[in-house]
């Protein structure tokens, strides 16, 4: 089984601890919710977790690979990617370029050729091959979170990272993009979805995590844990401090 | 970005056969010997051009170390075929060797430090150049401040004449620098690199190896710059460290890289043989203060108004590239350039040319990416 | 002894120099993310002026600073008014002004030619002049610009700390976005700040043609002397680039003493390349903080 184990992760910025002794884990097939506040340190665990930044404490291993001083590029061998909360697309390049370059990456890179193959297949499974051949300046956010999509699908992950990809976008797009993760899920990927909207993620999640300030306060069941006293102070104490401010 | 494949390189090399031939039916076809060095002085900037593109170009990791390539080739001749009396086509490969090896130091110590990115690397690099310039001056076995004759070197006696010798080892270099470039942008190393350019943080995390990529890049540069620098020295004569390592060389090639566009490989090549064709023609003119002024306001109004490059605006504009290039043959001809000689007719075809493609544009107007101001809006949301 | 006594006291003054020189390139990089390869010509272009203004039409040449001085404040407010017209990129600047160096370069050469140029002697009394201390003697004009490096250094820093204009600076310099919402108008100080930097690259021009000979080639070799100065002080760092114009000019002397004049450069070089490797914030270790 392929699961991802984490223990005693810490992330500082300057004199900020982003994270502090992080310990959790992700198992196949389930779809974790990771929330907390803002500034609770989600995106810097996702941000750890996929190598974009070197844990300072800690250590992951995903199945039998130990990652924690893997650098990034090996990492995705492992079949782990993800998505960017803003969307970073190679800007100059057309959206099915952007989606090959992952298949010339990794565990099985593919030739040039073969790749803008394969890329037009996650294109199409997104909705975005009408847009193939477009330069990236002239897709919407809503096309440009589905290009991260595709793009980080087309690493053929076993996990998944979703950081926010439901962020910006309209009730009609949630909707569509609830369900396009939903297929995504039962395509066999693995998916941990770390997301500001609380009521979409208790509805994916089979599992949820709650960070706040850096630490983990609750990890379970959706709907008992969202109901956790911890976790109602840490969302609504920082409400009553916006209110006084 | 478009792709290149395979039968490209084909027609190139069966381009680059022709021209092989070219002093062989010099004396049939009766052009002037200059021909012949006008073409190795295209050969020399194309290989230059290519090569330096290839790393920056490709890549976006700004090298004014172009210099110290270049320089390292042409004193590995001086100081090894000269001084030492080495082979001198062994000191060619020498030279490659040589100037891929300090790449190869740039590489290892600079891409290790994340610090050291975009202008900071052009400055390290620029300062590498300063450095080997200094140490030749200092030290007399590479040079000591006197310069090296390298026009007493004795030339392998098979290679022909030397206009035709020139001429056919320009060509191989310009056909190899070349033939890597296409070979490059259309291999996996090509697509790393132009994720690297785009947003390096990401290629990494999709897979692509940066720092193997980066230093492959960096050494095929310095290797063929080297080599193409090795070769050049013969065509110097007697080589000192302020013409090796003046800014002429790294200017050179960043504008006519970015001239004709530094995405595509093409680029580099168009901007070479316009630079090249333009210069020369004002430099016999007598116009040479003006051609740098020239180089100076292009490299502005490229930067300023057309970052895509000549070449992918003419590949988007046929029309008007055929209609400018038509016209300036016309225009040249009715005021007797040909007389001078062909080339001044093919300089006018190319000005007008360049011309009619920028021209029009509206040159004050820089278009904005729409995708900016959505990010921006998310970034501020969240 | 006292040769090397005598070499780091000019190589002290001569520090001044080169500060004086690399003040407005730090600013202009630091503050304004420009990179301006300009700033030489704005060097050369002064020094020229201030040639031809002594040789040709018989002025001190100290007087020149009158029109040098109001010149190139204009022409550093002109320039950063194009990069923000045109949205210039830190890293484009540095290949849009390697382009003016260049035209800069061929003007001069047009105009004052490619050979050696100096001021005459009968027009330049300060040339020969010196002020001497025990064993060790001082040219004028070097003593001079070392003098108005640290007035100017001090000046700038007093400038940026104490008034209204530095505390636009450094919000400026610290998050443009967020210097707006409080009411900087960044074009008006940014363009107040190139023009106080080209002010700078005048000032140095003036003291360059007093002391030695012109040709246009030189602001060339300029650049690895500034660069490293920019870099070892820490970029926008008024007392980190005083101080390391001064370490570069004392370290540079001392080269030439021991190992010979040619090793000066290398020597310079060599501490811009260990800098950008160990130290890339400069010895202050500001970062944009001045």
């Amino acid at each position: 089984m392929a699961d991802l184990r984490f223990t005693g992760i810490g992330k500082r910025f300057g004199g900020v601890r982003a994270l502090d002794g992080v310990d959790g884990h992700v198992d196949e097939g389930e779809i974790l919710g990771l929330v907390g506040p803002n500034g609770s340190g989600k995106s810097t665990l996702i941000n750890v977790l996929s190598g974009h930044y070197a844990a300072d404490d800690g250590s992951i291993t995903y199945g039998e690979a130990n990652l924690t001083d893997l650098p990034p590029h090996r990492i995705i061998e492992t079949g782990l990617a993800r998505t960017y909360q803003i969307p970073r697309p190679f800007s100059t390049m057309t959206a099915l370029e952007n989606v090959s370059v992952p298949f010339m990456f990794g565990a099985n890179p593919l030739s040039p050729q073969t790749a803008r193959e394969s890329a037009m297949e996650w294109l199409a499974f997104t909705g975005l091959d009408s847009l193939a051949n477009e330069p990236i300046d002239s897709l919407n956010l809503h096309q440009l979170k589905y290009l991260e999509l595709a793009r980080a699908l087309a690493a053929r992950p076993k996990l998944l990272f979703l950081d926010e990809v439901l962020s910006g976008l309209n009730p009609t797009e949630i909707t569509a993009s609830i369900e396009m993760v939903r297929r995504i899920h039962s395509s066999g990927i693995t998916i941990v979805i770390v997301e500001h909207l609380v009521r979409v993620v208790t509805e994916l999640a089979s599992r949820i995590m709650v960070l706040d300030r850096g630490k983990v306060i609750a990890d379970g069941d959706p709907t008992l844990v969202m109901q956790d006293d911890a976790v109602v102070t840490a969302y609504l104490g920082k409400r009553s401090k916006r209110a006084e401010g | 970005m478009t792709t290149t494949n395979r039968n490209t390189s084909l027609i190139t090399l069966a381009f680059a056969l022709v021209l092989w031939f070219m002093p062989s039916v010099r004396e049939t076809l009766d052009f002037p010997v200059f021909f012949l060095l006008f073409g190795y002085s295209l050969f020399f900037w194309i290989a230059q051009a290519s090569s330096w593109n290839t790393f920056t170009g490709f890549s976006g990791y700004f090298s004014f170390g172009q210099g110290a390539f270049f320089g390292a080739g042409v004193y590995s001749v001086a100081v090894l075929a000269v001084k030492r009396d080495w082979p001198l086509l062994f000191t060619f490969l020498v030279g490659g060797l040589v100037a891929a090896v300090i790449g190869l130091i740039i590489g290892v110590v600079v891409f290790r430090l994340r610090k050291l990115r975009g202008e900071i690397f052009a400055l390290m690099t620029l300062a590498v150049a300063f450095v080997m310039a200094s140490v030749a001056r200092v030290s007399p076995a590479i040079d000591g401040g006197q310069g090296v004759p390298v026009n007493t070197v004795e030339l392998p006696e098979f290679l022909g004449d030397f206009p035709t010798m020139i001429f056919r080892l320009g060509l191989i270099v310009a056909t190899f620098a070349v033939i890597t470039a296409q070979s490059v942008q259309r291999s996996r190393l090509g697509w790393g690199l132009f994720s690297i350019r785009d947003d390096e943080d990401v290629a990494e995390t999709l897979g692509v190896p940066t720092f193997r990529f980066k230093i492959t890049a960096l050494l095929l540069t310095a290797f063929i710059a080297g080599i193409s620098g090795a070769i050049h020295s013969l065509q110097i004569g007697y080589v000192t460290i302020e013409d090796v390592f003046s800014i002429r060389v790294p200017l050179f090639v960043i504008l006519m890289s970015i001239l004709g566009g530094t995405k595509h490989w093409m680029g580099p090549v168009v901007g070479a043989v316009v630079v090249v064709t333009l210069n020369d023609r004002l430099n016999r003119a007598g116009f040479q203060e003006i051609s740098d002024l020239i180089t100076g306001g292009l490299l502005i109004l490229m930067i300023v108004a057309v970052k895509e490059g000549l070449y992918l605006r003419m590949r988007a504009r046929p029309l008007r590239t055929a209609v400018g290039f038509t016209a300036g043959l016309v225009i040249g001809f009715a005021l007797g350039a040909l007389d001078e000689s062909l080339i001044t007719l093919v300089a006018y075809g190319l000005g007008i040319a360049v011309l009619a493609v920028m021209l029009p544009l509206s040159w004050f107007a820089r278009s904005e990416p729409a995708v900016t101001d959505d990010v921006e809006e998310v970034a501020s949301h969240g | 002894m006292s040769l090397m006594s005598q070499s780091i006291a000019s190589g002290i003054l001569i520090g001044g120099l080169y500060a004086l020189m690399s003040l407005g390139m730090s600013l202009n990089w630091g503050v304004l993310k420009i990179i301006n390869l300009a700033h030489f010509s704005f060097i050369l272009l002064s020094a020229y002026v201030t040639y031809q203004l002594a040789s040709v039409y018989g002025w001190d040449p100290f007087l020149a600073i009158i029109v040098t001085v109001p010149l190139f404040a204009l022409g550093g407010m002109a320039l950063q008014w194009a990069f923000e017209r045109f949205r210039i990129s830190e890293f484009e600047s540095l290949l849009l002004t390697f382009g003016l160096f260049i035209i800069f370069e061929s003007l001069a050469t047009s105009v004052w030619s490619a050979d050696f140029r100096r001021i005459d002697s009968a027009a330049n009394p300060y040339a020969s002049s010196s002020l001497t201390i025990g064993p060790i003697s001082l040219s004028i004009p070097t003593l001079s610009a070392f003098v108005l490096a640290i007035g100017i250094a001090f000046g700038t820093r007093y400038l940026l700390e104490q008034t209204h204009f530095g505390r636009a600076v450094r919000a400026l310099a610290h998050d443009r976005e967020i210097a707006g919402a409080f009411g900087v108008n960044h074009r008006t100080v940014s363009m107040q700040l190139a023009g106080l930097a080209g002010a700078y690259a005048a000032l140095a021009g003036v003291f360059i043609a007093m002391s030695s000979s012109l040709f246009p080639g030189i602001a060339v070799e300029w650049f690895g002397i500034v660069f490293s100065v920019v870099i070892l002080g820490g970029l926008g760092s008024t007392m980190g680039t005083l101080l390391a114009g001064v370490i570069i000019g004392t370290v540079g002397a001392i080269a030439t003493v021991v190992w010979g004049p040619s090793t000066a450069p290398l020597v310079v070089f060599l501490i811009l390349i260990a800098t950008l490797l160990f130290k890339p914030d400069g010895l202050l270790g500001a970062k944009g903080g001045i």
